[in-house]
């Protein structure tokens, strides 16, 4: 279905209840603004693959957006890379909107640092993990504070393959994410996790969708956001086995800390379980910083604003703990570190 | 000429509108090693964590003074930095923050003239050492995941690094095997020979091998005898029973 032809999703649905569709759109919802393109290079400055547009059909409406948004579409194909692949997303004009797609047939780490200043930003992308394949994925979002941004992903990993995919948004306005996965193949997994450093009146919506179609298939999601100022921050996941789908074992986390009174976070983890046999649980957590380790860290000589910051520091890093990738841990956690100090200097 | 570096006068001190601590009086002067001993309950914990100044005790009545000066006058973070170190019962674990960077943010924090890399590392494998502590602990998360003996450890390699005037040591012994126990209480009788120390503990094991100057009995938020090392022997052969007359 194309974008004009669709209605807009009343709140009552899950995915657009905290972040209805005319919010996040650049304008008027019946409008697909002319979108320049996100330029995807590689480090060195070389650009990537560029492709067609695909004729394909999507019935979510923010796929669709995309779609009829235009913007460039580029493709990677990795067979086999021992060294992490660095992709830098550039975003420019007013509106930008970019597509990638992403075809992993061995083992490779993949990051795209997606950076700009255009009022509007969306990004849409897809990749297919290749039978006994491994990605590791990370995702910055480095944005300028005043931009909107959506950004869809679909993966899809195929059988004994694994994904292992780490977020980290600090960048942004209002940013809406719908990051979906399908485990499509036994003995497929997934890692995931998102970190979220929300400041200011910065809105971030944080959807997530893990789609267990077979037995034995593993799925682990840990979601920390750290809410300051007025910032708003909403985390929702849907955790589905299909019948059938056995010997799986899925786990969902949603911990948010809150900075300050202003300061929101909504966490819903859902499940959907059809097959009998699996080990399936979710949690969510949301609270100020922790009384007793701020004494803790001011009884050895902080002072209470370098103990908040060692916590807020300490508490989204924790949110990479559920990854193995050498690569992805280490380049998460320096932006992440880098990104906290440079917040303290302002 | 002995130096005071703790005096506690007529301390009273409630939580959440409960008076726990019912006048307690306590000096310590340099060089002087304290014991605490007490039933569950007696307020032992709570005099060393008034002393710390954790925001959940409320002092009602009397005055505690560091080197002269009156505490109140200074924030948690402040007492650290003058000198003062508690090494708690039930540390706090912090997730994330790997032992390494806390160890090194807060030597940095507590030292007048903080350590330079090289000199850091050096005096940090030596304390490790001494404690019989892998290295691994570094990357490890600040007391996530830790035994109650690897916890002990860390407060008291804190310790050896922060080389406090005042170590006020609340059951440091607890869940510590012998040989931890030896180990940790070499770290100890290590600070204590300069500075002024406060042991709160219910046995004496450790105080066998800590030779304290003086023990205190604490009975329902008061010290209520003191006497020498033979205090302690008493209260572990006779229970506390004989000072609820006392008291």
């Amino acid at each position: 279905m194309i974008y004009q032809q669709m209605a807009i999703p009343p709140r009552s649905e899950h995915l657009w209840r905290y972040t209805p569709w005319p919010r996040i759109h650049p304008s008027v919802t019946d409008e697909v603004p002319i979108a320049d393109d996100v330029i995807f290079s590689l480090e060195g400055g070389e650009a990537l693959e560029k492709i067609q547009q695909p004729e394909d059909s999507f019935d979510e409406i923010a796929r669709a957006f995309l779609q009829a948004a235009g913007g460039s579409y580029n493709r990677l194909v990795i067979h086999e890379e021992p060294e992490p692949i660095h992709i830098n997303a550039r975003a420019s004009g007013h509106v930008a909107v970019g597509h990638l797609d992403l075809e992993v047939k061995g083992s490779a780490v993949v990051f795209i640092h997606i950076s700009g200043e255009p009022e509007w930003v969306g990004l849409h992308i897809t990749g297919k993990i290749h039978p006994n394949a491994q990605l590791s994925f990370g995702f910055i979002n480095e944005l300028d504070s005043n931009t909107k941004f959506l950004r869809c992903e679909d993966w899809m990993i195929e059988r004994d393959s694994e994904l292992e995919h780490a977020t980290l948004s600090v960048g942004g306005f209002r940013c809406k994410s719908d990051l979906r996965s399908t485990l499509n193949g036994t003995g497929a997994s997934i890692r995931q996790s998102v970190t979220v450093n929300a400041v200011g009146a910065r809105h971030e919506d944080e959807h997530v969708e893990i789609h267990h179609l077979h037995g034995h298939t593993n799925s682990d999601l840990v979601m920390n956001s750290a809410c300051a100022g007025s910032s708003h921050f909403i985390g929702t996941g849907l955790l589905t086995i299909a019948e059938g789908a056995n010997k799986s074992d899925a786990s969902q986390v949603f911990r948010n800390l809150l900075l300050s009174e202003k300061a929101r976070a909504e966490a819903i983890p859902e499940l959907e379980v059809h097959a009998d046999d699996v080990s399936a649980a979710h949690g969510a957590a949301s609270a100020p910083v922790d009384k007793e380790q701020m004494h803790y860290l001011m009884s050895r000589g902080l002072t209470p604003e370098e103990s908040q910051a060692m916590i807020v520091n300490g508490f989204l890093l924790n949110a990479f703990s559920n990854l193995t990738n050498k690569h992805l841990i280490e380049e998460m956690r320096t932006r992440l570190t880098v990104h906290l100090e440079c917040e303290l200097k302002r | 000429m002995a130096e005071e570096i703790l005096r506690i006068e007529n301390l009273h001190v409630s939580v959440e509108g409960t008076l726990i601590l019912k006048g307690v009086n306590l000096t310590i002067q340099r060089g002087e090693i304290h014991a605490i001993m007490g039933r569950n309950g007696a307020g032992k914990s709570t005099l060393a964590n008034v002393v710390m100044g954790h925001p959940a005790y409320v002092i009602t009545e009397g005055s505690i003074f560091y080197k002269g000066q009156p505490l109140e006058e200074l924030a948690v973070f402040e007492r650290a930095r003058a000198g003062m170190f508690l090494s708690f019962q039930y540390p706090a674990v912090i997730p994330g923050v790997q032992v390494g960077t806390f160890l090194k943010k807060s030597v940095t924090s507590v030292r007048d003239v903080p350590p330079k890399g090289r000199e850091f590392r050096k005096e940090l494998t030596a304390a490790m050492e001494q404690l019989s502590m892998d290295k691994s602990f570094l990357s490890r998360y600040v007391n996530d995941g830790f035994s109650g003996g690897e916890k002990k450890r860390l407060e008291i390699l804190q310790m050896l690094l922060l080389k406090p005037q005042l170590a006020l040591l609340d059951e440091t012994d607890s869940g510590l095997d012998i040989d931890a126990l030896r180990i940790v209480a070499k770290g100890i009788n290590e600070v204590a020979v300069d500075s002024a120390c406060l042991i709160i503990t219910h046995y004496q094991r450790l105080l066998d091998l800590v030779k304290p100057h003086f023990v205190h009995a604490m009975i329902d938020g008061a010290i209520v005898q003191t006497g020498g090392p033979e205090l302690a022997l008493e209260l572990e052969d006779r229970g506390y029973e004989w000072l609820d007359v006392t008291a």
